[in-house]
């Protein structure tokens, strides 16, 4: 078991973020968390990574308290790409890049060979090359999510935790960062934990699903059992149609505006 | 041009100025033993001095902007060089002096002035607004005009001769004879520096926001710390043994910015050399504006650094 949270809650002066959520991820696990905005999503990713403590119950990373990391070595584990942010940088994307192997490294270690390698890998993987020594304040937005995801990658953790990583895209780079993330949990063997508002790509592609309303946790079971008409109601006080996909069985939703 | 050939260029610039400086406005009048004091004994105590008060005040600046995120915050607009101000003031009125660990009353008072000034500011930025630009700098503004208040107030209660010692030394100044004040300023400078150094890989992360350092690792909260904690002792001892002299932390290190860029691998030595060198140019300076008299250095560096801060503003505010 990789991660493994059970009945933890996250308080921020007297609010209560998340509730008693529970969750296992096991190595090579596809998560998607979703939810209405201010259900607590982001906020349990950020739990994951020590930025915000648990105020009650267990976090285990890897068989060890959460809270008995320290950063430098939980970012060995677990790497984040955030909602939104860096695009205001004037690092070149190379320079942002080798600094996300700031957790291999202690203040007087050499540059490896091995560094190398992984950055220029890191960079392979997600298209940067074409323009890995502009300005991240230069690039488009697409170009920019693109750059977080590698510099996430250039941390070399066996975890990627990602917010949203497709909220500010068009359809196509939607499909070029879903595409990325599936081959990095397909033939890298990473684990993917990724909040995301787009039900159809999490009941698609995903391993599982948690569905978070108001800080607790309503759903959370196999990714193909995820749509469901009801469920979707309570989730997002919304009513769905379905359809189905005309490539393959499965369904989609469809937000009904009727 | 390379960042490195940059970087050579501009020690070559600090090393000519370091030169050149004691010897601008030298009347070669009177005996050469004269002379020679004049020299050893005044200028270049000044001139060095003044490089090395630059180099802290800069890297203090650099400190800020990166912490903040902010090209605006630096210990001079957030407060923390007017606490540190009160904190002399106090001490030179109540007259108390000690010395511990070579450290003098009016250094450790006024150490504790820019500490007490900057958890003011981090704690009220931080748990009540978060850190937006408008809001820590008002908060900077706010506790500059309490701390410059209560100087005032000190200075009211104290007799003529000590208020006007007070005002003059509030206007920054790097009269200097001999080498005393410099044997106590470099130690605190070069402590800071030395440190900012070892954080510089975290500093470069820090820009990059607070969620994304922790998760590459950094832990921010001691990260800053250490560096709130260094930069108070050496904001503090410059403020002890020159005043305030504003503004170098917000021109030096913006101005390394634009043409170094944001890698603190190269930012910090830049900002070092240039630091020490702008000072001990607008020292230079002060000597030769009114000649034979002298301005106080605040005043030329608080001119320039008036309209520079405009400037900053209106870039800062069409960006965002």
């Amino acid at each position: 078991m990789l991660i493994n949270a059970h009945d933890i809650s996250v308080r921020m002066s007297d609010k209560t973020l998340i509730e008693s959520i529970s969750c296992d991820v096991v190595q090579g696990d596809y998560l998607c968390i979703v939810g209405p905005n201010g259900s607590g999503k982001s906020t349990f990713l950020k739990t994951l990574i020590a930025i915000l403590p648990i105020h009650r119950g267990k976090l285990m990373i890897d068989g060890q308290p959460i809270s008995q990391y320290r950063h430098k070595k939980l970012a060995r584990l677990i790497s984040y790409v955030p909602q939104s942010g860096g695009n205001h940088l004037t690092f070149t994307v190379d320079d942002y890049v080798r600094m996300a192997r700031y957790s291999h490294h202690h203040v007087f270690s050499e540059w490896q060979a091995h560094d190398n390698e992984v950055v220029e890998n890191a960079l392979n993987i997600t298209e940067c090359q074409p323009f890995r020594y502009r300005k991240i304040s230069t690039l488009s937005g697409g170009e920019c999510q693109r750059v977080m995801i590698a510099a996430a990658l250039a941390q070399d953790t066996p975890v990627l935790i990602l917010d949203e990583p497709t909220a500010f895209l068009d359809p196509h780079h939607q499909v070029a960062v879903h595409q990325l993330i599936r081959e990095l949990n397909q033939q890298h063997n990473k684990t993917i934990i990724e909040v995301t508002h787009d039900i159809n790509h999490a009941a698609q592609h995903s391993k599982h699903v948690l569905a978070l309303l108001d800080g607790k946790c309503l759903w959370h079971g196999p990714a193909e059992q995820f749509l469901d008409a009801e469920r979707l109601q309570q989730l997002y006080q919304q009513a769905f149609v379905f359809a189905k996909h005309p490539h393959h069985d499965r369904l989609i939703a469809v937000a009904d505006e009727s | 041009m390379s960042i490195k050939r940059k970087l050579i260029a501009l020690s070559l610039f600090t090393v000519l100025v370091v030169i050149i400086s004691p010897w601008v406005d030298f009347a070669a009048a009177g005996s050469a033993e004269i002379q020679q004091m004049i020299i050893y004994e005044l200028r270049i105590p000044r001139v060095l001095f003044a490089f090395t008060a630059g180099c802290g005040l800069a890297l203090c600046g650099m400190v800020f902007q990166a912490m903040f995120r902010n090209p605006l915050a630096t210990p001079f607009t957030l407060g923390v060089a007017s606490g540190a101000s009160l904190g002399a003031a106090i001490s030179v009125y109540t007259g108390i002096s000690f010395t511990i660990l070579g450290l003098s009353a009016t250094s450790l008072s006024a150490f504790a002035g820019a500490l007490i000034a900057i958890s003011f500011v981090y704690s009220i930025s931080r748990f009540r607004f978060g850190f937006s630009g408008e809001t820590l700098l008002l908060t900077g503004v706010a506790i500059s005009f309490f701390f410059s208040s209560l100087i005032l107030f000190i200075q009211y209660l104290s007799n003529v001769a000590d208020s006007f010692q007070i005002i003059r030394w509030l206007m920054g100044s790097l009269t200097v004879v001999g080498y005393q004040e410099l044997k106590q300023l470099l130690p605190f400078v070069t402590l800071t520096a030395v440190v900012i150094i070892y954080l510089s890989r975290e500093l470069n992360l820090l820009m990059a926001g607070d969620e994304i350092a922790t998760s590459r690792g950094v832990s921010v909260k001691y990260v800053r710390y250490a560096l709130f904690f260094v930069t108070s002792l050496c904001v503090g001892a410059i403020v002890a043994l020159c005043g305030p002299i504003g503004f170098v932390g917000m021109m030096v290190p913006h101005i390394c910015r634009l043409i170094i860029g944001e890698d603190h691998r190269y930012l910090i030595p830049a900002t070092l050399l240039f630091g020490g060198s702008f000072l001990v140019i607008c020292d230079t300076l002060a000597r030769l504006v009114i000649a034979p008299a002298e301005l106080p250095v605040g005043v030329i560096t608080t001119l320039l650094g008036g309209p520079f801060f405009l400037w900053l503003l209106m870039r800062y505010k069409s960006q965002h």
